[in-house]
């Protein structure tokens, strides 16, 4: 399994995650295909990240919006691509429509037979088991327009994934009262960190922290097994 | 002297909407082109509000200040009231002696212009103009001029009803309908919404600067632009032989677009002036209808010159449509008459370019020849050259290249581009089985392929794997809503036009990448990326304008005018198909995201309709 979850931030933020995602893919072209979280405006970001992503020589990119119709070429195409990636936005929204597409099983399946998954932001969370830690805090979070009840999402992982995280007294307190409740650690990440799953190695990229039954714990560089989480 | 302008510019700061005061129905046609129009005392209209004031347009025209907040203060909204909220007092007025109270009654006239109108019995326009419009006034600012036109202002002699009954009619005639000289608050939206979309995307357009609203839907819808005068004006003149009034609108329409800096160098002398005149209108109609054919923009165009302005700009969306697909076959149900279909565009538009041959060649020798007798001059063969070469610079600039590579493939490899755009078209000329049917305002012969998802898709495609689309892809894409599986049958020929499709873009991209010395999946990609704009999926039809008004109507509670004007720039600008725009963002209150995801919800379902 190899996975990128990225926190957000500028391009130039991510230089280390990228750099990481290019090592996990073997090959000296590597395709992309972009999925946005939602078709309406994602011409600019996906022109963003293409122009990124020509910086680390990548050519071939197929952008795959997921909340307009589409036939099964362009569907079928969309997973022949060596990485996919998830873009950022509304999670509600995104996980919405990905279930409606029956794309969760899809992802999943391109992702045990080797394909790399990246995402950033909600693209990241959806990696999880849930996407509970969109609907939180109060003062930083994505609205449930769409009132999706069934919050499951990739399960991919075995952890929750906390993107755009600040240091602070606020966010904390959120982050420990939610992981009290669960069972599973939550790394909360902030802008320009990430973390990088290769086989079974888990690596965080820049500044990440660990919150798990209600305590809160700093994780710098650390490459763990995830069997043991 | 110093601190007297001090003074005076202080108190200039003080009136912000000093320009509103200058539009009193006075303009300068009324001095220059006497007979072209029947002027009417007006009164305040009371009962109105502001339900639209477009807040970028007013600072372009300079009614408002640049730093004036996107708000309708008290005072603007009283300025607005008194300056646009008026009914004229007409015929039937005077003769009914309608009691007006004195401090209603404004100080000028208004016109009422006339023109040709083909739908009036007289054809040489002495009934027919502005049924139930007034023209407001001009207005000045940084070299440029605006005239300003309200519609539904009462009931003027120049409406068709009072040509067919013989008689005036109140304004507000509830038994007249259309005759009454009033309009509606969806006219006025639906104008609003499809001409800021079509302003955004490089269309000349007649503008919505405000809507009044009045009770039982009703409304002023104010509109305007740099020249309001339509071909219809002058063919008035030239019906009714009246060399002079056609002399003195020729001249006036001239020195207009001079004094607005539209046109900077125009020759002296006469004989001159109306052989630019000429050449700049024939250059204007053929970029316009070519225009209009490759965005899909059905516009009634008829012998007339109503329906489009002089500078080819649209006017009256009452019959303005943009489609989805390359519906040639509609044509609008007007009772009496079907309209032309998108694809006799040209062909009116070049009987327009005639006419006014005839004009210009009338104004030069005073003798009147029959139009027969130009149908062959050299400005017509001209006109085709501009279309088919505009036609052609569209679809290059559609399929994605920039600027610079269609300039470069229309000089250097003609032949190429010509045949991408024969196997184009065939299928984008491509009809359902069934053929010709009913459709609620009209007949129609629906296509059954959607191009802009072809050429969306396309470079994706080939830049992801590198090999053509197999002929059942192809189709699987190209598909529209409205083909059925007979309509779909892939016969030798259409193979082999899939093929040659496929070859001849392919072609264009070779040249393209050679010419530039860069690899072809670096163009395809850019293609890719600018084509995903272009051709978006869910580009705005003439039937989704008819829902999202509807939508809008019945919003409750009402939008206000500064909800509506945001709702509009972010309506206005997803649609901006330029791939070189910059976008205007607007922050959304959670209403206006709910209205806007709707209104998202009808352009998609309606995106290949009429």
């Amino acid at each position: 399994m190899k996975l990128v979850l990225y926190s957000g931030g500028h391009e130039d933020e991510n230089f280390e995650l990228d750099s990481a995602l290019i090592k996990l893919t073997h090959i000296r072209r590597p395709k992309i295909t972009y999925i946005p979280s939602c078709y309406y405006g994602s011409e600019e970001y996906y022109e963003e990240f293409v122009r990124h992503y020509q910086g680390f020589n990548i050519t071939k990119f197929y952008y795959f919006p997921i909340d307009i119709p589409y036939s099964d070429v362009l569907l079928e195409e969309a997973f022949k691509s060596h990485i996919i990636h998830l873009s950022g936005g509304n999670t509600y929204y995104f996980l919405k429509n990905l279930r409606r597409k029956k794309l969760l099983r899809r992802l999943r399946e391109f992702v045990q037979k080797g394909g790399i998954l990246t995402g950033l932001s909600a693209g990241a969370i959806l990696m999880c088991p849930t996407i509970h830690t969109a609907g939180f805090p109060s003062f930083d979070r994505d609205e449930n327009e769409e009132n999706i009840k069934n919050l499951n999402a990739l399960k991919l992982v075995n952890f929750d994934f906390f993107p755009h995280y600040k240091n602070s007294n606020r966010y904390d307190l959120a982050l420990k009262d939610y992981t009290e409740k669960t069972k599973i650690p939550l790394y909360a990440m902030p802008d320009g960190s990430g973390i990088i799953i290769d086989r079974n190695f888990l690596k965080f990229s820049g500044r990440s922290y660990c919150f798990f039954r209600g305590q809160k714990m700093p994780i710098k560089g650390l490459r763990q097994n995830l069997q043991f989480l | 002297m110093k601190s007297l302008k001090k003074n005076k510019s202080k108190v200039l700061e003080k009136d912000p909407y000093r320009h509103f005061s200058s539009i009193d129905g006075r303009h300068p046609f009324q001095k220059k082109v006497p007979n072209g129009f029947v002027k009417y005392p007006a009164r305040k209209r009371h009962g109105g509000k502001v339900a639209f004031f477009n807040f970028e347009f007013a600072k372009e025209m300079g009614l408002i200040p640049q730093e004036h907040p996107h708000e309708l203060t008290g005072a603007l909204t009283e300025i607005i009231l008194a300056t646009f909220s008026i009914q004229i007092i007409n015929e039937w007025d005077l003769e009914n002696k309608t009691s007006i109270r004195e401090e209603d009654k404004l100080p000028y006239e208004y016109m009422a212009t006339r023109y040709l109108q083909m739908q009036h019995p007289n054809k040489q326009g002495k009934t027919s103009g502005d049924g139930r419009s007034i023209w407001n006034g001009m207005v000045k600012h940084q070299g440029r001029l605006w005239d300003i036109s309200s519609c539904g202002t009462g009931a003027t002699c120049l409406s068709p009803a009072t040509i067919k009954y013989k008689k005036y009619f109140q304004s507000g005639d509830p038994t007249i309908s259309y005759g009454c000289g009033y309009s509606e608050i969806d006219e006025g939206l639906a104008t609003l919404f499809m001409s800021e979309v079509f302003h955004r995307n490089h269309m000349k357009t007649e503008r919505v600067l405000a809507l009044i609203e009045f009770p039982k839907g009703l409304s002023i819808n104010i509109r305007a632009h740099e020249n309001l005068l339509r071909p219809s004006h002058i063919f008035r003149f030239l019906k009714q032989d009246n060399y002079q009034g056609l002399k003195k609108i020729v001249d006036y329409y001239i020195d207009r677009q001079v004094a607005g800096g539209i046109w900077k160098d125009v020759p002296v002398q006469d004989y001159r002036r109306y052989d630019y005149f000429l050449t700049q209108f024939n250059q204007t109609f053929a970029n316009l209808t070519a225009k209009m054919e490759s965005e899909y923009i059905f516009c009634w165009l008829d012998w007339d010159g109503d329906n489009i302005l002089m500078d080819g700009g649209i006017i009256d969306y009452g019959s303005v449509r943009q489609f989805g697909l390359f519906h040639e076959e509609y044509r609008y149900d007007d009772i009496d008459r079907y309209s032309t279909s998108i694809k006799e565009q040209k062909d009116k538009a070049k009987y327009t370019v005639q006419t006014f041959i005839q004009i210009v060649d009338y104004l030069k020798t005073k003798k009147k020849k029959n139009i027969k007798m130009f149908k062959n001059d050299r400005l017509l063969k001209k006109f085709n050259e501009i279309f088919a070469e505009e036609k052609l610079k569209n679809l290059l600039s559609k399929i994605g290249f920039s600027h610079k590579y269609v300039l470069f493939l229309l000089k250097n490899y003609l032949p190429q581009a010509e045949e991408f755009q024969r196997q184009f078209t065939y299928f984008e000329r491509a009809k359902a089985l069934r053929g010709m049917k009913k459709v609620p305002d009209g007949i129609n012969w629906d296509a059954i392929f959607c191009m802009r998802d072809i050429l969306r898709v396309f470079p994706q495609l080939i830049l992801s794997r590198s090999k053509l689309l197999k002929n059942s892809e192809f189709i699987d894409i190209l598909k529209s809503n409205y083909a059925k599986k007979e309509d779909l049958v892939l016969t030798a020929y259409r193979k082999r036009k899939i093929s040659a499709f496929q070859k001849a873009y392919i072609k264009l991209v070779e040249i393209v990448a050679k010419f530039d010395k860069i690899s072809q999946d670096k163009v395809l990609l850019e293609l890719s990326m600018r084509s995903g704009i272009i051709n978006k999926f869910d580009r705005v039809t003439g039937d989704s304008i008819t829902n999202v008004v509807d939508k809008l109507k019945n919003l409750k509670p009402k939008l206000s005018a500064e909800e509506l004007s945001d709702i509009l720039v972010e309506f206005r600008e997803y649609q901006n198909l330029d791939p070189d725009r910059k976008r205007v963002k607007i922050t959304k209150t959670e209403r206006q995201k709910k209205i806007f995801n709707g209104m998202l919800k009808i352009v998609r379902e309606y995106r290949e309709g009429l």
